[in-house]
């Protein structure tokens, strides 16, 4: 009789393979966002239409930055997760929700500064700016929920299912950065 | 002391009684869920195909108004793509084979697994209460725009449709994760990835096109959700949309989904070829490939259904070159089938006969098919009936035929008694009657004029008599779905015990009893060949003091880990439920309760992960 | 010249001509839609060119993956399909793969052929 425990496990968990295919779902759903904006904007010359400002560059490239920086806790987290170390993996995740948090709390106003500039019920310009950027705060907001439950699960000690957890949300975030970077640069696009 | 298969027993088997149903996570229970709610659907939209071959079984009909017809063709094509071909062949067949074929004891989310059934309920539950509300989705399957605004479309129709199909793309984006981590993890030892039935490159093929065909379509409806309800512009030209932008995302969608539909049954005819035929499928190798291929390169040809929309011809000669080239994988499956069917002994028991039958619909409807890929052709036969014939020569020929003739192959496996034999054979003979009076006319009725969706017409353009055929040619096809389920359903109680293999199958699901314990194997069979059942036994592991069963690397199949399983929960249909009330909410735009009942939705998934299946 | 990896080889002989196969088609197709819609025929697209380059990058790209799966075929050719990993399932891949890159190669020459002789803006 044969038995070979999880930490010799040489495949990714099975945990990890579901969120693997769960993002290329959700990326195939910013692709598709990504080829409707495109789409419309081939159908009108002036784009953004007139009465609508350009988007603006600066602040959202920092937020990206900010938001990509943060990606390196997440990725510690999965690290000391592995090594069993509780403590370092709750600091690292709450650090990244901090700074993630903070990214998502400047995006939200940025959002409703644009809503009182242009409205999504004007244009088509507007209705696809704000789904798409609108679609990535939500992914943004489901990632902090992710940590702040692993944080709390956490107290209760570290088992190999809250490993695979961690080591899921930590993928999670990388495509999520992955796809900010994607999304920033088409919604700064008529400006670049 | 006890015996291994009763300590598996008291491990794995589930609570008894309606709680245990509601609670189960077992796939095969779960496959048979899914079994029996996607006949009820199957009925529902056969009793519908039958409403609409009366109404237009002759000139001027008057059985139903054209708003009921336009729901009643609508809800034909919905239940039927959505509702039942889908979840029978990936949910029943899919679920309930796929750990047996890989030797495993369960799949690899089996509380996913439950979910997706209960979502499933509810999103069928949610059309069709649309449709016995009279405010059914009506616009055609594909609901086209600006047929689907509000300005056209002012009730809470095309709002079911959306809501529905984003409901339904959940439990089955669910489904297909599931299978592919099953897949790729679940397997016995020793089953490397040249080692998988053929069944399950099938069922991969399906599960990774699903995983990237159905986003298209939920950001699809999701825009037109958002522009019906919230006045936002993508598909109005006015507001700077473009209507075209609703068919180049439905097809991104809709044309992988035909493959999707197909696949399965071409993995079902390639289960049952080599135990009929008794030998093992001719070039292995390409018929696997060939099933991935078709998926890939059915990612390729959307736009075919878009040639007459006046893009230019520069940008639509891409997808013409593609749809000829997608025929080639399918051409080299069927030639495999034949010549393993001639190479062998063939037994011609009614499976073999459905896969007989399937061949034959499949080379007629493939051969419409490619006529479409020519441009000109397409333009002069969009949307009149050749076009009906096609597809339905498809769906009902080489998707149901394959489906029909699983359900006899495997319900001895599944039931532990065999079919009636002879009555299975008239019950082939008359559906494929049925089915070719039905249809083939629809070719000829479509050369002639005869346009799509139409809920009556006159007298005079020569198709009267045509029409009648199909209308006798339905209800025969009826009659003969009508004989294959009262033998399933007397053989169930009256037939003679099967044993565990009365077919001589070579797949794992046949090495173990009819019907298979609660934990499938009591030992987790080595394997190296796609057909174990037939090599000699190898030794394997026993993992019977634990809910457990094993998991292999990807790509080899070395024993890796023991993986600890989930018992039954009720948080599966807790969520169902919540989501269901969440689609209702949306539906009835109070978007805060939807919003509420989002946040209870997310809470039932934190109740869900704080019981970890180690923990016993 | 130092042999490749033949896990690499069995990967690219599989994948890389169905990628540029899709990159002829996706490329393409958009690149034709542009330069046929009123806001973007002034970013100087020319179809034919890009068509070409498209199809000899891709049929080169091709014809290497081909190359790849049949010298694995050849490595393996005393195996059989269902022989034990990873030398059986190499053999599996490449025997699929040497006629899938056939099929994907064909594909975009025909695909340049119909691109190129109907390189125009007129409704289909």
């Amino acid at each position: 009789m044969t038995s070979v425990p999880y930490t010799e496990r040489s495949a990714k968990p099975n945990g990890w393979w579901g969120m693997a295919v769960f993002v290329a779902t959700e990326a195939t759903l910013f692709g598709t966002l990504i080829g409707s904006y495109y789409d419309l904007r081939f159908r009108t010359p002036h784009w953004p239409p007139p009465g609508v400002p350009d988007p603006k560059v600066a602040v959202p490239l920092v937020l990206l930055a900010v938001l990509v920086a943060a990606s390196v806790p997440v990725q510690l987290a999965s690290v000391f997760a592995r090594a069993g170390r509780v403590g370092a993996t709750q600091l690292a995740l709450l650090t990244a929700l901090v700074l993630q948090s903070g990214y998502l709390a400047m995006q939200i106003h940025l959002f409703v500064d644009d809503l009182n500039r242009f409205s999504p019920q004007d244009t088509a310009y507007g209705s696809i700016y704000f789904t798409l950027v609108g679609v990535h705060h939500a992914h943004v907001l489901v990632g902090l929920l992710l940590e702040g439950w692993l944080v709390l699960r956490l107290f209760r000690g570290i088992t190999e299912y809250r490993t695979v957890g961690v080591r899921a949300t930590a993928f999670y975030w990388l495509a999520v950065n992955v796809l900010a970077i994607a999304v920033t640069i088409v919604q700064l696009s008529p400006s670049l | 002391m006890r015996s291994r298969p009763e300590r598996l027993e008291l491990i794995w088997a589930e609570r008894p009684g309606l709680l245990g149903w509601l609670t189960t996570v077992d796939h095969k229970r779960i496959g048979l869920l899914y079994f029996f709610t996607t006949l009820v659907f199957f009925a529902a939209g056969g009793i519908e195909a039958l409403l609409i071959r009366t109404q237009l079984a002759g000139p001027n009909g008057k059985v139903l108004s054209p708003e009921a017809f336009d729901q009643v063709m609508t809800m034909h094509g919905v239940t039927m793509i959505f509702l039942f071909v889908i979840p029978m062949t990936t949910g029943a067949f899919g679920n309930y084979l796929l750990p047996l074929m890989l030797g495993a004891r369960d799949m690899a989310f089996p509380r996913l697994n439950a979910l997706s059934y209960w979502l499933f309920l509810g999103s069928g539950v949610f059309l069709y209460a649309g449709l016995l509300m009279g405010k059914g989705p009506n616009c055609g399957w594909f609901c086209y725009t600006p047929l689907n605004t509000k300005e056209y479309d002012p009730g809470l129709n095309a709002d079911f449709y959306a809501l529905g199909l984003i409901f339904n793309g959940l439990s089955t984006t669910a489904g297909a994760l599931n299978f592919i981590v099953t897949i790729f993890k679940l397997r016995a030892p020793g089953m490397s990835f040249n080692r998988m039935p053929l069944f399950v490159f099938a069922m991969l093929a399906v599960s990774l096109s699903l995983v990237f065909a159905l986003p298209p379509l939920t950001i699809d409806l999701a825009f037109l959700e958002l522009q019906r309800q919230a006045g936002f512009h993508f598909f109005d030209v006015a507001g700077g949309g473009d209507p075209l932008l609703w068919q180049h995302l439905f097809w991104l969608f809709g044309h992988p989904e035909v493959y999707i539909i197909i696949l399965p049954a071409m993995g079902i005819a390639t289960s049952i070829i080599p135990t009929f035929a008794k030998r093992k499928m001719i070039a292995f190798p390409l018929v696997a490939l060939a099933e991935l291929l078709v998926a890939f390169i059915g990612f390729g040809v959307w736009a075919h259904h878009m040639f007459t929309t006046g893009l230019p011809v520069g940008a639509l000669i891409f997808f013409a070159a593609a749809s000829m080239m997608v025929v080639i994988p399918s051409t080299i499956q069927i030639y495999a089938w034949l010549f393993t069917v001639n190479l062998g002994r063939p037994e011609f028991r009614a499976p073999l006969l459905f896969i007989g039958g399937f061949i034959a619909l499949f080379v007629i409807g493939g051969l419409s098919g490619i006529m479409f890929a020519a441009i000109p052709f397409d333009q002069a036969t969009t949307d009149t009936y050749f076009v009906v014939a096609h597809f339905h020569f498809i769906i009902f020929g080489a998707a149901v035929f394959p489906i029909l003739g699983g359900m006899y192959y495997w319900f001895p496996k599944v039931t532990g008694r065999m079919y009636h034999e002879r009555w299975a054979q008239v019950s082939f003979w008359v559906t494929f009657v049925g089915t070719m009076l039905t249809f083939f006319p629809m070719h000829i009725v479509g050369l002639l004029g005869m346009t799509r969706r139409v809920y009556t017409y006159h007298s005079g353009f020569g198709w009267d008599a045509y029409n009648f055929v199909e209308t006798v040619g339905a209800f025969i096809l009826a009659a003969g779905l009508l004989i294959i389920f009262a033998n399933l359903l007397w053989s169930r109680f009256r037939g003679a015990p099967s044993g565990p293999d009365p077919f001589y199958g070579g797949t794992l699901e046949w090495a173990t009893s009819s019907p298979p314990p609660s934990y499938n194997f009591a030992v987790i069979p080595t394997v190296s060949s796609p057909y174990p059942n037939w090599d000699r036994a190898e030794a394997g592991v026993a993992l019977d003091h634990g809910h457990e069963t094993a998991a292999t690397t990807v790509r080899d199949g070395r024993l890796d880990e023991v993986l600890k399983m989930p018992a039954e929960s009720g948080w599966p249909i807790v969520l169902a439920f919540a989501v269901t009330i969440l689609f209702i909410m949306l539906l009835t735009a109070h978007v805060v309760v939807a919003g509420i009942f989002a946040g209870i939705a997310g809470l039932v998934l934190v109740a869900w992960h704080v019981h970890e299946p180690a923990e016993g | 010249m130092r042999r490749l990896h033949p896990e690499l080889l069995q990967w690219y002989g599989l994948f890389g001509a169905a990628l540029a196969w899709a990159a002829q088609l996706v490329v393409g197709f958009g690149v034709a839609y542009a330069d046929c819609t009123a806001a973007s025929r002034h970013w100087g697209l020319d179809v034919v060119t890009w068509v070409i380059v498209l199809t000899v990058v891709g049929v080169a790209f091709g014809v290497l993956a081909e190359a790849a799966a049949l010298s694995i075929l050849f490595e393996t050719r005393q195996l059989g399909y269902a022989d034990a990993p990873p030398q059986g399932r190499r053999h599996f891949f490449a025997y699929g793969a040497a006629l899938g890159n056939v099929l994907f190669l064909t594909g975009m020459l025909i695909t340049a052929v119909g691109a190129l002789s109907n390189a125009t803006c007129r409704p289909a």
